[in-house]
């Protein structure tokens, strides 16, 4: 229920992903994070849709690394109660490299590098009930959606017995980095559930904006960013899940990334956007868009001329050192004396 | 009353002046031949409010009980009866943009499963489960559901932040605007279940000589015809039974005779025994009868009420519950809540070893359950509404598999657990407040 208060916390942003199956997955987690950092926007939840364990914890440590705790806030983890969603079935096809070996690396001494306190499957989320339970405490039309992997997550949630009607309330638009448009071969994550695409575009109320592949094979993270903004600390998360993706240099497909940025800055222009139409996916995988004028999908085209821009913003943001959050819901003065005159 | 040569009715009350006395389960009522009539599933609930001191109720692992944590050790002779369920969440119970109040969507949330409305005056909840299973199956029963509690069932004014006390002083909701508030009462629990409901007004209950005698007086010459006609395993229990309902009179008769005496500074209203103990033993024994003699199959227990301020000398917690449970992560205060915690345990835990003493046809009334025992909040201080503290005790009739904890993942929804016991009680149901589907793990070794 809207209690019609006046302060507007910044723009929440629900993130799904199959991390650990992109290069460019945990860059766009930290520029989650670092637009958190700048109150531009908060992380809702995050979550996985592929049972795989080893990708939370690598979301765990990334979190521990970013979210410092809320200062005097509440939650047993250490980071502000932030908990990983996690779908338990489904095969994992996550890079060992960039989980094992990175984010989930060990010292001399046995100990985890980066911090992290999820270890099982119960120190997770149901990724269902999370993000439903985080839209319903969110201001009407506050929230963003992004899905960097399978639709099979958001394709549960729509599921949901009145489900549609929340979206609708609660969500300005999704962007979702899978497909390849306006027409082009099978995309992975559109083939790893096929069901859930097709459901997720045919029955997702609020509009949709996709970043394909072909955006990401054209918009690429540069190595050296990589070697030169994340220097500052002498273990980085991301810089080493990057560099264990694959032999350095190379430049990363970043749609991933290019669906992040646009998720908080769809202002900025940092892409052009396709006309309005209609995107559906194939039984074979594939995705079509088919242009229409009062249609609710559109996606990202990459502008040249801003593309430089687009790349300083995310290696600046998804850079930045960590700083600790601003409480989400500031509270109002009246709650407060409400809370002293609490029963008892 | 109807005695066949085959067998006594299921059904078979005793009758008196004003009184209806119900039988227990004998072997009598079991036809010599033919199918034996399954035992009835009851279903309870307990809750507990202020949360729970979480450092003294999870244990460290999963799986088969071991070492109780210090809260749940007075579970320990019942450690094999019942099932501990842990990451149940009520995100219903959250702000959700509506500010203070985490008392009132608690308890408002906990059966219902819905985001209660924020007011004093226009209230909205939703149908608890037990009012959907008593609409199912209430009518083989006298009574449908019965509701109790043990302290102050104010249904008007704001109990919390602005939530009417309606939220944080009822479990059981007949509709998102009725709720079924508990009944405090022990002397009116009792001519609830054994008086005829229509044969004496109100006046004529009160008057002094009635409430002295017992109702076995009542029915004694039927009683003792029966007795002559069972054998001698039925006799033992009829002769249980009626020495149950005695003690209960007793008891009753006890805290009204009693009340002249109580501690000034405590307001108790007439009837209701002081010390929480007794209290609760004294409605838990009614819940047994009226459990051993089918009256009804479907309980809510309020072990007082969602926010309350009740001081516990007994235990020498003199603060009042709410008071400590704000503990601010101070030691102290948090042993005292973990005493409180320990307290409630240790009579409930009372109570279902006294269910699981009672047969019935092989079994006991206690494997022919499920009881739940939970809270709306986990940690106090915080108002966390995840992880709720939950235990089921009984068997389900063979549904269940206890001796153990299960651990769920984060957020699963607590309403999960009631489509699960909703569909035992024989209401399939495919949605439920917040649920995402049917609970696992309930009936797997």
């Amino acid at each position: 229920m809207q209690s019609g208060r006046a302060f507007a916390p910044a723009t929440g942003v629900v993130f799904d992903s199959a991390f650990g199956q992109r290069p460019d997955d945990a860059l766009a987690l930290a520029l989650l994070f670092g637009f958190e950092g700048l109150n531009e926007a908060r992380l809702l939840s995050v979550s996985i849709g592929s049972g795989d364990l080893q990708a939370a914890q690598a979301c765990d440590a990334i979190a521990h690394f970013y979210h410092l705790p809320v200062p005097g806030g509440q939650g047993g983890t250490g980071h502000g109660g932030f908990t990983i969603g996690l779908l338990t079935t489904g095969a994992s096809r996550a890079n060992p490299a960039m989980l094992s070996a990175a984010l989930l690396k060990t010292d001399a001494d046995g100990k985890p590098v980066y911090t992290r306190t999820l270890e099982t499957v119960h120190d997770t989320a149901d990724p269902l009930p999370q993000m439903r339970n985080a839209l319903n405490a969110q201001p009407d039309q506050n929230v963003i959606v992004v899905e960097t992997g399978p639709a099979t997550n958001l394709a549960r949630l729509l599921a949901l017995p009145a489900a549609k009607d929340m979206i609708a309330r609660k969500v300005k638009y999704l962007v979702i980095a899978a497909g390849s448009y306006p027409n082009g071969a099978a995309d992975a994550f559109i083939r790893a559930d096929i069901p859930a695409a097709r459901k997720l575009f045919a029955e997702w109320p609020t509009p949709i904006v996709a970043a394909g592949t072909e955006l990401g094979a054209a918009f690429r993270y540069p190595a050296s960013s990589i070697e030169k903004d994340f220097a500052w600390a002498p273990s980085h998360p991301v810089a080493d899940a990057y560099r264990a993706w694959q032999a350095m240099p190379y430049d990363a497909p970043a749609g991933a990334l290019a669906a992040a940025l646009y998720a908080v800055k769809p202002a900025e222009n940092y892409f052009a956007l396709s006309p309005e139409g209609a995107i559906e996916a194939l039984p074979d995988g594939r995705t079509r868009f088919s242009a229409a004028a009062s249609g609710k999908h559109r996606y990202l085209l990459l502008d040249e001329a801003r593309k430089a821009a687009a790349i300083e913003t995310i290696a600046r943001v998804a850079s930045m050192k960590p700083v600790p959050p601003a409480p989400r819901f500031p509270r109002p003065a009246e709650d407060q004396d409400q809370k002293k005159a609490a029963p008892g | 009353m109807t005695v066949t040569r085959k067998s006594i009715e299921r059904r078979a009350f005793l009758r008196g002046i004003g009184t209806a006395m119900a039988l227990p389960l004998l072997d009598a009522m079991t036809p010599a031949f033919g199918k034996t009539p399954e035992e009835p599933l009851r279903l309870a609930f307990f809750y507990v409010p202020n949360g729970m001191d979480m450092r003294n109720w999870n244990p460290s692992y999963e799986g088969k009980f071991q070492e109780l944590p210090s809260i749940m050790k007075p579970l320990e002779p019942m450690k094999d009866d019942i099932l501990q369920l842990s990451n149940l969440t009520h995100a219903a119970g959250n702000a959700w943009l509506d500010g203070g109040g985490d008392h009132g969507r608690a308890c408002g949330s906990y059966l219902t499963g819905v985001h209660v409305r924020k007011s004093t005056t226009d209230i909205h909840s939703g149908v608890s489960i037990d009012q959907l299973v008593a609409r199912k199956i209430g009518a083989a029963t006298r009574f449908p559901s019965l509701e109790l509690g043990i302290e102050d069932a104010r249904q008007t004014g704001s109990c919390d932040s602005g939530y009417s006390c309606v939220y944080t002083n009822n479990m059981a909701w007949k509709s998102p605007t009725q709720s079924l508030p508990p009944i405090l009462e022990p002397r009116s629990v009792f001519e609830r279940l054994f008086g005829d409901g229509a044969s004496m007004t109100p006046e004529e209950r009160t008057q002094e000589d009635l409430l002295r005698r017992s109702i076995l007086d009542y029915v004694s010459a039927d009683l003792a015809k029966i007795r002559s006609s069972v054998g001698p395993s039925d006799k033992r229990k009829l002769d249980e039974y009626a020495s149950s309902i005695r003690e209960i009179e007793l008891q009753i008769e006890r805290a009204e005779a009693g009340n002249a005496h109580v501690d000034p500074e405590m307001e108790v209203p007439y009837g209701i025994p002081p010390v929480f103990a007794d209290h609760f033993k004294l409605m838990t024994d009614m819940v047994t009868v009226a459990f051993q003699a089918d009256l009804t199959r479907v309980v809510t227990f309020l072990i007082t009420r969602e926010g309350t301020p009740r001081a516990y000398r007994e235990i020498d917690v003199p603060e009042g519950h709410h008071q400590v449970s704000h503990h601010r992560n101070q030691v102290a205060l948090m042993d005292k809540v973990a005493r409180i915690n320990t307290y409630h345990v240790e009579q409930f835990s009372r109570w279902i070893q006294k269910l699981k003493s009672i047969k019935e046809n092989g079994s006991n009334i206690l494997d022919n359950s499920m009881i739940v025992y939970g809270a709306g909040l986990a940690d106090g201080n915080a108002h966390v509404h995840e992880d709720l503290p939950t235990i089921v005790a009984g068997r389900g009739r063979g549904f269940i598999k206890p001796g153990r904890r299960v651990v769920y993942q984060k957020e699963t929804p607590m309403s999960n657990l009631w489509v699960t016991l909703m569909d035992r009680m024989g209401l399939p149901i495919e949605q439920f407040g917040d649920s995402t589907g049917a609970l696992p793990g309930l009936d797997l070794a």
